[in-house]
């Protein structure tokens, strides 16, 4: 059984390799998202805040635009303040601490073969269906 | 001006495409990691997607190696090395992934109607608790040579080349990126940036300053573009001798810094290698050739 919306997964995936394809062949940059926010925020990429602002600018502006025009967008992000500020700390702390996201060592990394990208992804994945299943089936969280 | 607009466009096309996916939405994501719940297969779709051209491109980037506005290509970002920060690391972020249902890319994307979002904007903040800073931007290490000099370097390594770097380049770098060059192993940092080009707080003092503090050996050799003088080159060669270890030189791009490099090394290293050592970490020097001729015969 075919769901249409494994279709729009296929499609927004191939939107997000071309904007890395775009980053790496006419930037010259690797585009990870922790990357480039953790650049700003700890002053390390300050040669080229100008290229990481105007990323994240298209990055929170697109979107933003486009569920504007077609229909609001939901994330139904729990309303559980605790997680959010748990979850947040350690996506924050664990990527700066791999270097890299889904988005750098998931989607940059696996496509070019690379032994980190790859370990990095392994354990990603596990720990978030460890915790998914600990939080929503046994300590009933989520 | 170019870079900046492609850049904004990657990031939209990036958003756009997390939008369509559906990975803004959390359930979509969570639905994915519960493989004992309500499986959602939706995410494996999205990173296959991702995955097409991405793979493309990296073969079209070692065919390049240059991108189209001019940057050398990283093709091996990251280095090859599995350690504990990356397995650490990784195993933090994803359960922090699983509580929240969003990763740093759909966070930002769904910032512009999620305010609670803004948790990846303070998350970052924690590198000060990484254990492994990352090395200083553009660390090149330079694989130190048989030192002919007598006495150097030969004793130590028998003559052949030590896989330990003794001379490095650097674009320019600030107080912060010191305890991690250090960390590497340098033992002399060499400014040759004019103070003139750059900002108050990275003038030679506070990183002198700095350096010395760490307990790192300082030495200003300014040398001005397009306007190098022979004490320049004179001056970085002292510094180096009498360095007591690895020597980590900075100027605006490491440009400078490598051809003083090469010219205070003419007559002790073969020219052919005094401009191919430098242009494997792409500071091209072939316009110096009968310079670093011309006084490799003076002697």
């Amino acid at each position: 059984m075919f769901d249409i919306a494994w279709l729009w997964g296929l499609l927004g995936g191939l939107l997000i390799g071309s904007a890395g394809a775009l980053y790496l062949l006419v930037n010259g940059r690797v585009m990870g998202a922790s990357g480039i926010v953790g650049g700003l925020v700890d002053g390390s990429g300050r040669d080229s805040w100008a290229e990481r602002a105007a990323f994240l600018a298209g990055l929170i502006a697109l979107p933003g635009l486009a569920a504007l025009l077609f229909g609001g967008s939901e994330t139904h992000l729990t309303d559980n303040w605790a997680l959010v500020i748990i979850g947040g700390l350690l996506v924050g702390l664990g990527t700066r601490l791999a270097n890299g996201c889904t988005s750098g060592h998931g989607v940059c990394g696996i496509s070019r073969l690379s032994l980190r990208g790859i370990v990095a992804t392994v354990f990603y994945i596990l720990a978030g269906g460890i915790v998914m299943v600990l939080a929503r089936h046994v300590l009933g969280w989520i | 001006m170019k870079q900046t607009l492609a850049a904004a466009l990657a990031g939209a096309l990036f958003g756009l495409g997390l939008l369509v996916s559906g990975m803004t939405d959390t359930t979509k994501v969570q639905g994915w990691l519960d493989v004992f719940g309500d499986w959602d297969p939706t995410l494996a779709f999205v990173m296959g997607g991702a995955l097409l051209p991405m793979a493309i491109a990296w073969r079209i980037a070692a065919r390049r190696r240059t991108a189209l506005l001019g940057r050398t290509i990283p093709l091996s970002p990251g280095g090859t090395s599995v350690d504990s920060p990356l397995v650490i690391g990784s195993t933090l972020f994803g359960a922090g992934w699983g509580l929240a249902g969003l990763c740093p890319g759909p966070a930002l994307a769904s910032l512009a109607w999620e305010v609670a979002a803004v948790w990846s904007f303070f998350s970052p903040c924690w590198r000060v608790w990484s254990p492994h800073p990352p090395p200083a931007r553009g660390l090149n290490g330079w694989p130190r040579r048989p030192d002919p000099r007598p006495g150097r370097a030969t004793g130590e390594c028998n003559g052949y080349p030590c896989p330990d770097p003794s001379y490095a380049v650097s674009p320019q770098i600030d107080p912060a990126d010191l305890p991690a060059i250090k960390a590497a192993g340098y033992s002399l940092i060499i400014d040759n940036r004019p103070d003139g080009e750059i900002p108050p707080d990275l003038h030679t003092d506070v990183i002198r300053a700095a350096a010395e503090a760490l307990g790192l050996a300082f030495v200003a050799n300014p040398v001005i573009g397009g306007a190098l003088t022979m004490d320049n080159v004179a001056t970085q060669r002292a510094a180096i001798e009498a360095a007591s270890g690895p020597v980590f030189a900075y100027c605006a791009s490491g440009n400078r810094s490598s051809v003083v490099w090469a010219l205070a090394h003419a007559g002790t290293l073969p020219v052919d290698d005094l401009i191919a050592i430098p242009a494997r970490f792409g500071y091209q020097l072939e316009h110096l050739r009968p310079t670093l001729q011309g006084l490799a015969q003076q002697g």
